[in-house]
């Protein structure tokens, strides 16, 4: 008995040590360790026992009941007028008719205005938004310096008024009351600024460019990354203010509290700002934007252009365009109390971020900065989009190249409609084309070219724009095609050729003089090649233009075989969104222009496409290289080509064409294997 | 048995000792080890039940057991609320401090329950819903319980329905929370506020600097940039399970479930429905329905009677007019169901405006152009409403769905006002998760021609064949555009020639030693390469003519000429014209030999091709030109695995090559120049292995490997190749800037 017991007794005893050990072993452990030190349990929100019991914050009932009590009505809603919205102060019915047209009030020589409204209201009489009726107008605009808007005779409270207020500090700021008219103003402040109805501006000098513009000058896209990064102070003229390895802070150069600094004058004059200061900015990764001052959103313009990404400060302004413009893709925004972090917070920026902000400086720059036009046109499409809500621009339009102003949202709000955004959307073009052939005075029906494009797989349809002064042919003397054949009649215009024909199904245009000749393996081999680049003209014959040292202007010859920077139209791929483009976003002189003379039509879509895609055209290979249509060969057409290049780049502020000298050609071509196994062997025959 | 036996022999030995003295000691013993295991246990679990009990955060309680905090009737009232306050006046970013993480700590008040001096409560306790979103606050990374640390302050008062509280004593409890401060850094979230017959479009409580997450903002009432516009939640997102509803036609056009809407505005839309037929319908409460049906579960139109909200996936839109409040919770039914929400509400702040697109998901039309509405709508394409629905339903998915994600959205739009250089971006905030997948980003999206006279780096890998390297370095040296020539030595065994041994050049030439060898080294970003343009070279690659180079890069004889045109051209047009296959194609890899990938039906995989093809899909980087910044992302962004693989494996670092660039572009490579057979010294490079069959198949199994990897195929085929303007065409030799071309 007694040695059961002791045989029990052992492994109790020992299952009791062991527990003592288990239980007090943490526990002195967790003495041992200073409270301090101890690892914390977070106290969370408690989990309530009753917590499915608890009630609602409203019964079903009441939320959609909700009764509308009688001050819902529209009337009196209306009645209330807290501030200035699109709604209450616009009158939109005023566009409906007419779409969007803008009317400038006729300055008198009594008004004595700056030279920047002058040059405002330029570009907006050039523009294919004006018009002289203020019958038919949408918005009328008049510039910031103009006296006593008040008394203009279509004022009415200001409704549908654009005011244009570029001088900071100028009598305007001064107690006007701008009624119901917009203002677009340079570096708003929040006190002054309506959110959604004014329109924020950059504030630019006397001196800017009317149209064009430098483009974006950006040598290195990504800085050297080990480097630690640079950020330079814009608006400091002196040398010293720079220092590589360092980051600059505004607040320890000026001492100063950030209340005193609103009147500050940051630099007094900017347009003098020479080179060296330029040279600075081009080598800085980082420029820091003084907030506040007149000039702040100039020393933006100036690190948007020299690639330098913006360091903008949160509290104060609205950054030009903030409407529409996304500045976190674009700069660095941090607020000015967290100041003392910016040197840690820049440089742990990935370096893939710091690469698409400096390419996203760029493109704003020369999508909306690069000049006077720009600005204005911005600002005019800012509020179209506003008027036309339901056919305004997605975001990526305006945030992407080749932004808001070349992407029309009259042709389309869809981002697949658009030749630039199949990557980001997600698609592709479609894959057939449609067959466009100019058929002009002196041509025949082009019976065996309709038969060899016919012929390609990827042919959906072929139009014949008939601008013969002969009637067209009956119906069944065309041949007979597997694809749907229709014949247009033109309006006997160059410009009909880019008219966007509503019977255009496809997104692929394949324009064709009817003295072009093509075979189906030329035509199959050039759109495989368009599929690969759908923003582009591909095409065969090309052109060259040069910089006429003699003259001191530019030159066009087909004499550089080398290179190319034109593909004629009289046989090319691209888009059908340029003929959009080409027939609503160029002014009517432009188009005029065109139609007087001969053969300057591909020229102007060259320009147009180099314009917006800043690429050169792409050459495919032809069979037969030297049957091209006659070109003017007496000098009168070759002074008229000139003439035609000299104009259109007077009228786009620069040159846009750009050179290239490559051919794509099939991956065997001209290779020495059997023929058999190329897929484009017709190519190679002669 | 055995063990009994043995018990039994040696029992007797020890029982006489037992009986006297040790009997007394093993209780002894026992009982210490008893009272030791008591004090322990007391030990603990007392302390702690001592410290949490101040702060009654024991896991199972009551509600209805919290504190009672009576209020006086003198105890002070906050300010009204500050119209003009804005992020940098009214909030103290100084509370936030430097996070690293850039992420702002929330705090939670204690639950308490308040009462008047009549022992009156002053609101509900808590609601539901409130509960729930402070639960979500509480488990979620911006969660604090050190009230110290804490940026942000969301007091447990719930102020959700203005309705539900009395406005006076519900400020004072909020004045004297511990860190009021003038409500300061404060959040209160608030769904419906206004009472009748004004209905105010923000919360009546007086609460001077506090923001303001509310439910129905009118742009009056609404601080941009310091409140938040918020949803008012509808708790059938959680009663009911509403399948996403794929695309394709559905029965109606347009549809108004709205009950109470105001006569003016039905009449407006039964002026639609009678104009337009069929396509759309405007239901009603149901007068005649029986007993324990809920009413707010069915819709009728005369006297057929629909389900709600099923009936709202019947439609393509869906009317979400105004009420006595701007924020209709509707509007969160209708986006569950995918239909597309026309807001009809002048100055409704819409919910999460700040950082959602609702261009990209609703229509908004005035509420004078109501009538005009349906012309609006029909002429939006088929292919735009349906994306539109997905959108739909995707913001409800992401932001609506539940108190958690609305309270989740709320701190995170404050998180990024803090820290506005590590906010969210766009895309993150509003692309679904599909189009987030089949998008592709091109990291260098900038059309850019970088300017000619940069030049480009080669660099050489070599191990340890000196005489072609020297070779090599001597052809690359000859083509004009070389600016600098790193030579990645990869031996560690040996070092690399003398100084002096090496063959003299015009440009820089370095030599970078590495640690190891592995084949990653030739596409590491080395601080020594200062050009935007890379040409990667193997060191038995001697068979491209100087010509073919420079081709790759830009053009050779024009550049001087032209040069000179430029000093003297206007100022605007300083681009230079020339530009060739890289510079004209700066995102992709453009390369000399091709190969193609091809899917094999046999065995369903991928394989490698390297015979005579019309495709290429991938180029050799055994010589081809590149972005600098793919070898950055090649060192440290490579997805998976494949870079140690390719290292283990010592081959195919140029098809991972092609595969990432392919991935992050979109876009395919440019073959440069016609085919050649690359011949080579020692034979053992490029093409003298590729016909070895088993390195055929060890390249396909690399395609299969990588494929997995990336989760698809990105690699692009296509049918052209890039030559100069005039190759091969009938023109004098001389005059071609490239005659050099394609030789043998």
């Amino acid at each position: 008995m007694q040695s059961r017991r002791r045989k029990y007794l052992w492994p109790i005893l020992s299952a009791f040590w062991l527990l003592l050990v288990l239980l007090g072993a943490p526990r002195l452990q967790q003495l041992a360790i200073p409270p301090g030190l101890r690892p914390k349990t977070l106290t969370s929100w408690p989990r309530w026992l009753d917590q499915e019991l608890l009630p609602s914050f409203v019964g079903p009932e009441e939320l959609s009941k909700d009764p509308c009590p009688p001050s819902c009505s529209t009337h009196e809603w209306r009645s209330q007028k807290l501030g200035c919205l699109m709604e209450t102060c616009f009158d939109t019915s005023r566009c409906q008719s007419q779409g969007f047209k803008v009317f400038v009030y006729p300055i008198g020589p009594t008004q004595p205005i700056s030279e920047v409204h002058h040059k405002v209201l330029a570009s907006i009489e050039g523009s294919r938004y004006h018009t002289v009726n203020p019958e038919e107008a949408c918005l009328f605009v008049l510039p910031g310096d103009a006296l006593g808007p008040q008394l203009l005779p279509l004022w009415n409270g200001g409704q549908n008024h654009l005011i244009f207020h570029l001088h900071p500090g100028s009598w305007l700021d001064l107690g006007f009351d701008p009624g119901q008219a917009m203002m677009a103003r340079a570096n708003p402040t929040p006190e002054t600024f309506r959110l959604g109805f004014d329109v924020s501006l950059p504030f630019f000098p006397q001196s800017y460019p009317q149209r064009g513009g430098s483009q974006s000058q950006l040598v290195h896209l990504i800085p050297t990354w080990r480097r630690p990064v640079g950020l330079r102070h814009v608006g400091s003229g002196s040398s010293n203010q720079w220092d590589q390895n360092a980051i600059l802070i505004p607040s320890d150069r000026h001492g100063e509290t950030s209340k005193g600094r609103r009147d500050r004058p940051c630099k007094q004059d900017h347009t003098t700002e020479q080179s060296e200061d330029q040279k600075r900015l081009y080598n800085s990764t980082f420029c820091f934007i003084p907030p506040n001052c007149r000039l702040g959103s100039f020393h933006l313009l100036q690190a948007l252009k020299a690639g330098c990404i913006p360091v903008l400060l949160s509290r104060g302004w609205e950054p030009p365009f903030s409407e529409v413009i996304d500045w976190g893709t674009s700069a660095i925004v941090i607020d000015e109390r967290h100041l003392h972090q910016l040197k840690s917070a820049l440089q742990g920026l990935p370096p893939a971020r710091v690469l698409a902000l400096r390419q996203q400086t760029q493109f704003l720059w020369d999508a909306y900065f690069s000049s006077v036009e720009k600005i204005v046109y911005t600002t005019l499409e800012i509020v179209r989009d506003r008027i036309f809500r339901a056919a305004s621009r997605p975001w990526l339009l305006w945030n992407a190249p080749p932004g808001g102003l070349l992407a029309l949202p009259t042709f389309s709000t869809h981002l697949a409609d658009f030749p630039f955004y199949y990557q980001r959307h997600g698609s592709r073009p479609s894959g057939r084309f449609s067959a466009l052939i100019w058929v002009g005075s002196l041509d025949q029906p082009p019976m065996k070219l309709i038969q060899e494009v016919a012929g390609s797989q990827h042919c959906a349809q072929i139009l014949v724009l008939w601008s013969n002064e002969s009637p067209p042919p009956a119906q069944g003397k065309w041949p007979q095609t597997t694809v749907p054949l229709i014949v247009i009649e033109g309006k006997k215009k160059k410009s009909d050729r880019f008219f966007p024909y509503s019977t255009i199904s496809t997104d692929a245009i394949l324009s064709l003089d009817a003295r072009s000749s093509l075979s189906t393996s030329e035509v199959d081999f050039a759109f495989v090649v368009w599929l690969s680049f759908p923003e582009r003209i591909v095409g065969f014959q090309t052109r060259s233009h040069f910089w006429d040292e003699t003259n001191g202007s530019w030159d066009y010859t087909d004499q550089r075989p080398n290179e190319f920077s034109v593909v004629l139209t009289a046989a090319a791929f691209y888009h059908r969104y340029y003929h959009n483009l080409f027939t609503h976003s160029l002014p009517a002189p432009l188009r005029d222009l065109v139609d007087e003379l001969s053969a300057c039509e591909d020229i102007l879509m060259n320009f147009l496409v180099a314009e917006v895609t800043k690429l050169p055209p792409i050459k495919v290979p032809q069979r037969k290289q030297l049957q091209e249509v006659p070109s003017p060969q007496h000098p009168r057409a070759e002074q008229q080509l000139k003439n035609c290049v000299n104009r259109f780049a007077s009228w786009f502020g620069r040159m846009p064409l750009v050179h290239s000298q490559l051919r794509l050609d099939p991956v065997l071509f001209k290779d020495q294997v059997s023929v058999l196994r190329k897929k484009y062997r017709h190519l190679e025959r002669l | 048995m055995c063990a009994s036996v043995k018990y039994n022999i040696r029992g007797p030995a020890l029982i006489p000792r037992m009986k006297t003295k040790h009997r007394l000691y093993y209780i002894t013993l026992f009982s210490v080890v008893l009272l030791g295991l008591i004090a322990t246990g007391v030990f603990q679990f007392w302390p702690h039940s001592i410290e949490s009990s101040s702060d009654w955060a024991v896991e199972k309680r009551s509600v209805h057991d919290v504190p009672v905090v009576k209020l006086p009737a003198d105890s002070p009232i906050p300010e009204r609320g500050d119209l003009s306050c804005r992020m940098h006046t009214c909030f103290d970013v100084y509370r936030c401090g430097f996070n690293p993480k850039n992420k702002i700590k929330v705090y939670i008040y204690s639950l308490k329950k308040y009462v008047d001096d009549f022992e009156v409560p002053v609101s509900n306790t808590i609601s539901r819903e409130y509960n729930e979103l402070l639960t979500a606050i509480s488990d979620s990374d911006f969660y604090t319980d050190d009230i110290n640390r804490a940026c942000l302050f969301v007091p447990s008062i719930d102020v959700l329905n203005q309705k539900t509280l009395r406005i006076k004593e519900t400020a004072q409890a909020l004045a004297q929370l511990a860190r009021w401060d003038r409500g300061t850094n404060q959040l209160l979230f608030n769904m419906l506020p206004g009472e009748p017959p004004d209905y105010n479009t923000a919360l009546d409580v007086p609460r001077d600097r506090a923001l303001l997450a509310g439910g129905g903002f009118s742009t009056w009432t609404y601080r941009q940039g310091y409140d938040v516009s918020i949803p008012v939640y509808s708790s059938l997102s959680a009663e009911v399970d509403l399948p996403e509803r794929g695309p394709g036609p559905r029965r109606y056009f347009l549809l108004s479930s709205q009950m109470a809407l105001h006569p003016e505005y039905r009449s407006d839309l039964e002026a639609l429905q009678a104009k337009h037929g069929e396509s759309v319908l405007v239901l009603e409460k149901c007068t005649n329905l029986s007993e324990g049906v809920l009413s707010t579960r069915k819709r009728c139109h005369k006297d057929q009677v629909f389900d709600y909200p099923q009936v709202l996936q019947e439609a393509s839109f869906c009317v979400v007019l105004r009420g006595a409040r701007l924020g209709q919770a509707a509007l969160s039914d209708v986006l569950q169901a995918g239909c597309v929400p026309v807001i009809i509400a002048d100055s409704y702040v819409l919910p999460f405006s700040e950082v959602l697109d609702w261009k990209r998901a609703s229509v908004v039309i005035p509420e004078e152009k109501m009538r005009e509405m349906y012309s609006v709508l029909r002429s939006i394409p088929q292919r735009q409403i349906e994306e539109m629905q997905r959108q739909a339903r995707w913001f409800w998915e992401a932001y609506f769905q539940s108190m958690k994600s609305i309270a989740m959205a709320t701190l995170q739009i404050i998180n990024d006002r803090i820290y506005p250089y590590a906010a969210i971006s766009y895309e993150e905030w509003n692309d679904p998760p599909a189009v987030k997948w089949s998008s592709v980003s091109n990291p260098l999206f900038l059309p850019l021609i970088p300017p000619q006279s940069q030049g480009f780096t080669a660099i050489v890998l070599t191990y340890d064949r000196v005489e072609s390297l020297f070779r090599v370095i001597t052809e690359v040296s000859k083509v004009p555009s070389l600016s600098k020539l790193l030579v990645v030595w990869n031996n560690q065994n040996k070092n690399p020639p003398e100084d002096s041994l090496w063959p003299k050049i015009r440009v820089p030439l370095k030599v970078v030693r590495t640690a190891e060898n592995k084949l990653s080294n030739r596409f590491f970003p080395y601080d020594e390469i200062e050009t935007e343009a890379v040409l990667a070279i193997d060191d038995d690659i001697i068979m491209l003519t100087a010509d073919e180079l420079q081709f790759g890069y830009e053009m050779r004889k024009l550049r001087l000429k032209q040069g000179k045109q430029l000093a003297r051209g206007p100022a605007a047009h300083q681009r230079p014209p020339a530009s060739q296959v890289w510079r004209e194609f700066p995102d992709r890899l453009v390369g000399y030999p091709g190969r193609l990938h091809l899917w094999d039906h046999e065995m369903s995989k991928w394989k490698y091709e390297s015979e005579w093809t019309n495709e290429v899909s991938m180029v050799l980087t055994g010589v081809a030109f590149y972005h600098k910044y793919f070898n950055y992302l090649y060192t440290y962004k490579m997805p998976g695995d494949i870079k140690n693989w390719v290292d283990a494996h010592m081959n195919c670092e140029d098809i991972a090559m092609n595969f990432l660039v392919a991935n992050v572009t979109g876009k395919a490579v440019i073959k440069v120049t016609p085919r050649k057979k690359f011949k080579c010294p020692e034979c053992t490079a490029i093409d003298g292995l590729s016909l070895d069959q088993t390195h055929m198949v060890e390249r396909s199994e690399c395609i299969n490997k990588f494929a997995s990897v990336f989760g698809t195929m990105p690699l692009k085929v296509v049918e052209h190749r890039a030559d100069p303007v005039l190759y091969k065409d009938d023109f004098p030799e001389k005059l071609k800037s490239f005659p050099n071309i394609g030789s043998l």
